[in-house]
């Protein structure tokens, strides 16, 4: 072993300390951690090397800290679950020991080893004593390295203006950090504000609402743009660059005599707010009370006839301009909500029948009909709702059709089964002669307070009927001479799998989640959705708000489906994380950039050629040895250590810090070497 | 210095935006795959440039699937740019006798648990065929 | 009594994950905070549980780096084996009074090697185990207990002094007393938890007087990899089950029981201990018994249907009564609801409870933070601030304010971790006036 011995003559000051991790069994079930022990103990360099049940916890970290301390490690190799869950954690405990947090490699042999290789117990010990030769091998040309420090804007971006942005914004706000909210719809309120009544207080939406609207436009560290878009994002965590465009309102806030401007619209088009059961005008409100208060222009469906603005020509500007916002803000929290689901023309008769609508639908024309009247729809009185849950939630893959993305929404939406049953309670309050069924798989009625529906539910006589995910209940026209135009067919499991039928003048679908399309905003952001399409957190329960992108954080629906409560709760969790990031003033990037030798350096400027980010690295003047020459040089603020230019210097001159090509050619060279070569050695 | 005996040996190079997350997913779901896989942490392959593949062979590594984040990659540029290298390489791997196909470039995403078992699979079946590297290096390095 | 003074900006009742998440929140937001926990390690009931779902992570893994990140996190006073006796109005903030209990063990001096616990020779049913393994009378709690100090149970210490020859730093001392802390604090947060429905609560089910009859809590430590056999075994005879049932709703949405609630894990914990049965047990049937099967979190159904493609049984039924046969075998009379109501029976070789969610903690002895009538800490704006109790500048947590997941309770944590910082802020930015009150309600102690 010529090579070995003159590696530890190189480096003889090298002492690693090398821990392989039992995982409470997760690896040591199937890798014989002692024998990596053994093994990598006889290895240049080690000076010590340990197992523990688990490295991660307390006892293991001051293990490490003792060593660092008492027996003079100063590079650190540890073998346990994946480097993305605890590379942070040893790094404390590295650091704590006063070295270097980056004098410390993670190798991961329980995702790729100790769960992957079960079958085979040696072949897997095997491959953990080689994987760990390896971080032996990168360990011993680490160079100590440190965190890059970066002022960080105290001020965040949050976009949509639904209740989990404004609560993010509200309570960021709070914390003494600037808020710019941007909303791509005229209006506040999102979602929330269709609602009539709020489950589990049953209190007004819109008050409540509203309340936390006008808090935040009355908050002084907060902005809001409203028809606002981000169209372009550079930089990083306390240091984003954002551009919004901002398109004009086209009505003075001034502007007097809404009503009569209303009128003169000749454009009517279908009205979002009440999901398609009125319409509205191309200048509109989305409803009274709205905030901000002034009338807005759909630009999308205007025909800029002028009608308007002979009412009244002072308030009014039919000259669609866009403008250019730029905010420099430290972290941006992505609020973009949902939508509901939209069913297939045909589903359960959605668009073959008009008597077939779906749950928001239904909230909306509870609200329109008014309370002292007979519930109608159509000019029909309505006597009997079926009601069917699961629409566009819990789809099975071979039973439902997919989505037109190819995805089946195979989640469930979490949302609709206590919303159903709260509007249950609603119809019976107001309309005590409507009969209804409830068509169900699960009652998924959960939270605090919840279950109180299901039982007023089945004390107001709703008759529940429960369907099996692969024998769905079917909607139909009804024969000649019914009361009711259709009827649901269905086997119901309540009454042992019996063929029933269920005639009715209103089928209300109880439809589940679906992110809003927001396709251009995560490239922008280069944040990733899961399979779902929601939005992806790093980790459900260690980084549950965080995206891969360091300073993105996501809040509410955008995330997956949540009923108020949660997205609020949701709201200010990422709230609480965008203080942690920005509320010191700094934030710490890791050191992984970049690095030219000048003395290999000769300024050939392949570099700065290959580089596709802005002040990056460029080719400066230095003085070398009382020599002036030019030398590429690296702005590590702007590097994002893609390592672009190192493959591109014909003189390897420029590194990734901490992720060298010398460190990956010994790592290979350990690897090809395999175990022969350190039984050999042993 | 090499061990004729010595199973074959397939290097992963992943980056941690995709490839190397996706092989910890594939772990989540405990799936068994051969163990003769190595898989190292990358930031973006645009790094290695063409001789650091060739001088891999040359130590003895068998195969080598370089799992990129592909049009996710988080890196401007950095997707093409690996490519253009791979693709440069090629013509190298040739001029010394070392099968093309043992180098082979994927996009693998961090859920991509089935992606990443059939690049597994490929290059087993591959070495299964072509067998070790050191029959087509004549001269080791 | 020797009383300690802090003072800190946050108080966090409770070192489970909801108070671990809030602390953490806070403090690295640049708040200084205590956190008390009752037990002699922080971790909560998290640290206790096998994996996770719908991950499937290591439980341990996630929750020993949050107790570390406690332990090293230097804005956080950590004050374990500590109970809340008494809490004082102070202006907008408050003052708090705790006792630290006995551990009969120098906390400064006590490496955590364990010396002590070798040689003792009182075995005793361990509790971080649900009573099923052994622990000795002076031990430390578990091998992943932050902090790594060992606690003496006086009432079963025969106080034959072996630990004290053991121990090489004399840190073990019998003569410990109480210690009184007082915290001035400007808020609080209760993250006091939940306990589990008792196993004796439905005389239906045994009474908990049959032993192959268990629990949840019972199957999580059956399962965990530190657990007490290293494999799933029935309580009877040691055998490993080739029929395993869970009986959902045991403890929730029960009216006989006051419990009306879902508790909204037991579900999920259930598919996912099945999940993990059937890795350890490939050949055992396993059912499970239920109502609706509430897979609502993210992830949480595809998770579901996971399971019932693996084989698992799912059986909507309700489950009357339980009763043992001569092989104490659980034999279930079951009301099956899919098949109309026919009442059949069924015989397994181990059932499990999947026991409901109960509150842990009543604070109204202690001081006026009131109750819903569900017992859990009252939060009247649940949609706007659902960790605001009645008392302003005292917040909740977790599963302290209604029965909720790991993932629901670490959002929550952030969420009350905000609403605490923002009192906080607004209470410091116009008071100046708490030092002399603290002041007073000093002098009131030592008249007391």
């Amino acid at each position: 072993m010529p090579e070995k011995k003159d590696l530890q003559k190189d480096n003889e000051d090298i002492r690693i300390g090398v821990y392989t991790c039992y995982c409470g069994g997760n690896i040591s079930d199937i890798v014989d951690c002692e024998k990596v022990r053994e093994l990598t103990e006889t290895l240049p360099n080690v000076v010590v090397s340990r197992t523990d049940m688990s490295m991660c916890s307390d006892a293991g970290q001051a293990m490490i800290e003792e060593d660092i301390r008492k027996h003079g490690v100063n590079r650190v190799v540890i073998g346990a679950c994946a480097p993305s869950l605890h590379e942070q954690t040893f790094r404390g405990a590295v650091a704590r020991a006063g070295l270097n947090p980056f004098l410390y490699y993670h190798v991961g042999i329980r995702e790729q080893d100790s769960w992957v290789h079960h079958g085979n117990h040696e072949a897997a010990t095997e491959k953990a004593i080689v994987l760990m030769n390896s971080g032996l091998a990168k360990a011993r040309l680490l160079k100590p390295l440190k965190p890059i420090k970066l002022t960080a804007q105290k001020h965040a971006l949050v976009i949509g203006g639904g209740v989990a942005g404004l609560r993010s914004a509200w309570d960021i706000a709070n914390q003494d950090i600037k808020v710019t909210l941007v909303e791509k719809s005229p209006f506040l309120g999102g979602r929330m504000a269709q609602l009539e009544t709020v489950f589990p207080t049953n209190k007004p939406a819109r008050d409540s609402l509203h309340e936390l609207i006008e808090k935040v436009i009355d908050h002084p560290s907060i902005t809001i743009h409203t028809q606002a878009e981000v169209k372009s994002m550079s930089g990083y965590i306390g240091d984003f660059n954002i551009k919004i465009e901002q398109i004009s309102r086209g009505v003075s806030s001034e502007l007097a005599d809404q009503e009569a401007v209303i009128d003169s619209c000749p454009v009517e088009v279908s009205d979002e707010f009440n999901y398609g059961l009125k319409t509205r005008k191309a200048i509109y409100q989305a409803y009274p009370g709205n905030f901000p208060s002034t009338l807005a222009i759909d630009w999308e469906n205007c025909t800029l006839c002028g009608k308007c603005e002979k009412v009244n020509s002072s308030g009014i500007d039919l000259k669609k301009k866009s403008e250019i916002i730029d905010v420099n803000v430290g972290a941006v929290v992505v609020a973009t909500g949902f939508k509901p689901y939209e069913p297939r023309q045909g589903e359960y008769g959605y668009g073959d029948f008009k008597e077939v609508i779906t749950l928001p639908q239904m909230i909306r024309l509870l609200a329109l009909n008014g309370k002292d009247k007979a519930l109608m729809f159509k000019g029909r009185t309505v006597r009997n709702i079926g009601l069917i849950h699961c629409v566009g939630s819990r789809h099975v893959p071979g039973i439902h059709e997919p989505q037109e993305d190819g995805k089946v929404n195979d989640y469930c939406s979490r949302v609709c089964c206590t919303a159903t049953l709260h509007m249950t309670n609603d119809i019976r309050q107001h309309y005590p002669d409507v009969n209804m069924y409830d068509v169900y798989e699960d009652i998924r009625t959960y939270g605090r307070n919840h279950e109180e529906y299901y039982k007023q539910a089945s004390e107001n006589l709703v008759r529940f009927v429960r369907f099996q995910a692969a024998e769905g209940p079917q909607v139909f026209a009804s024969e000649n001479g019914n009361d009711q135009p259709l009827v649901i067919k269905t086997k119901d499991y309540l009454t042992a799998g019996l063929d029933i039928e269920i005639p009715v003048d209103l089928v209300v679908l109880s439809v589940g989640f679906m992110p809003n399309p927001i396709e251009e905003l995560t490239k922008i952001l280069k944040i990733n959705p899961g399979n779902d399409r929601f939005l992806q957190e790093v980790h459900p329960k260690l980084r549950p708000v965080e995206t891969a992108v360091s300073g993105i954080i996501l809040a509410g629906t955008a995330q997956g489906p949540m009923n108020i409560q949660e997205s609020v709760t949701a709201a200010s969790a990422a709230a609480s994380k965008v203080s942690v990031l920005l509320g010191q003033g700094q934030v710490e990037l890791e050191p992984f950039v970049a690095d030219v030798d000048h003395d290999k350096c000769n300024g050939s400027g392949e570099c700065v050629q290959v580089c596709p980010y802005e002040d990056a690295i460029s080719l400066e003047e230095v003085t070398i040895n009382g020599k002036v020459c030019k030398r590429a040089v690296v702005i590590p603020a702007n590097c994002v250590g893609c390592g672009s230019c190192v493959s591109a210097c014909p003189n390897r001159a420029i590194d990734i810090q901490g992720w060298t090509l010398g460190q990956y050619e010994s790592m290979v060279d350990a690897i090809a070497e395999g175990m022969l070569a350190l039984e050999v050695s042993a | 210095m090499k061990d004729p005996e010595a199973k074959p040996k397939i290097l992963i190079l992943a980056t941690l935006s995709g490839g190397y997350a996706g092989a910890d997913s594939v772990g989540q779901l405990h799936i068994n795959y051969a163990p003769n896989v190595y898989v190292l942490p990358v930031i973006c392959p645009s790094m290695f440039a063409e001789d650091f593949y060739l001088r891999a062979f040359d130590k003895g590594i068998d195969a080598i699937v370089v799992m990129y984040s592909g049009t996710d990659c988080p890196y401007i540029g950095g997707a093409e740019r690996t490519a253009q290298i791979i693709n440069k390489t090629y013509p190298l791997m040739k001029e010394r006798g070392i099968d093309t196909r043992r180098l082979r470039l994927v996009a693998i995403c961090t859920v991509c648990t089935n992606p990443f078992l059939k690049e597994v699979n490929i290059a087993n079946d591959l070495l299964q065929e072509i067998g070790s590297v050191t029959n087509e290096i004549s001269v080791p390095a | 009594m020797a009383t300690n003074k802090i003072k800190v900006d946050a108080l966090v009742v409770g070192g489970g994950i909801s108070g671990m998440q809030t602390a953490l929140d806070l403090a690295d937001q640049g708040y200084q905070v205590a956190l008390v926990e009752k037990e002699a390690s922080i971790g909560g009931k998290m640290i206790a549980l096998s994996k996770v779902f719908p991950t499937l992570d290591c439980c341990s893994c996630i929750t020993t780096p949050k107790m570390s990140a406690v332990a090293h996190q230097e804005n956080i006073t950590l004050l374990t084996y500590c109970e809340v006796d008494h809490i004082k109005q102070n202006g907008k903030g408050f003052i708090v009074g705790a006792t630290n209990k006995p551990r009969y063990v120098d906390m400064d001096l006590c490496t955590g090697c364990r010396q002590c616990e070798y040689v003792c020779p009182v075995d005793l049913k361990n509790p971080f185990d649900n009573n099923l393994g052994a622990i000795r009378a002076i031990r430390v709690p578990f091998s992943t207990a932050v902090p790594q100090k060992v606690v003496l149970d006086i009432d079963n210490c025969i106080l034959c002094g072996k630990c004290q020859t053991a121990c090489a730093v004399d840190a073990i001392d019998f003569t410990q007393q109480p210690e009184e802390i007082m915290i001035e604090t400007d808020s609080i947060l209760l993250a006091t938890g939940f306990e589990v429905t008792p196993k004796d609560a439905k005389k239906e089910y045994g009474n908990g007087k049959l032993l192959n009859v268990i629990d949840g809590l019972d199957m999580e430590r059956l399962l965990a990899p530190t657990g007490p056999y290293g494999h799933v075994l029935r309580p009877s005879d040691g055998k490993e089950p080739d029929s395993i049932a869970y009986v959902q709703c045991a403890g929730s949405r029960d009216e006989t029981l006051g419990v009306e609630y879902c508790s909204r894990v037991c579900c999920m914990y259930a598919i996912k201990q099945a999940m993990l049965l059937s890795g350890a047990l490939p050949l055992a049937d396993i059912t499970i018994y239920y109502m609706d099967i509430r897979a609502f979190g993210k992830g949480y159904e595809q998770f579901y249907q996971n399971a019932k493609a693996m084989g698992i049984q799912f059986i909507k039924g309700k489950v009357a009564k339980i009763k043992e046969d001569e092989n104490q075998n659980p034999v279930f009379r079951v009301e099956m609801v899919d098949e109309g109501g026919s009442v059949v029976e069924h015989t397994h070789d181990l059932a499990v409870l999947s026991v409901g969610m109960l509150p842990s903690f009543d604070p109204t002895p202690i001081f006026n933070v009131p109750n819903d009538t569900d017992g859990f800490i009252m939060t009247p704006d649940q949609n706007f601030s659902a960790s605001l109790t009645m008392i302003p500048g005292i917040f909740a947590a977790g599963a302290a304010t209604g029965p909720m997941d790991i993932v629901d309770s670490i959002m929550t944590a952030g969420s009350a971790a905000s609403a605490a910082s923002a009192y906080i802020k607004s209470q410091q930015n116009g008071k100046e006036e708490s030092s002399s009150k603290i002041a007073d309600l000093q002098k009131e102690s030592q008249h007391a």
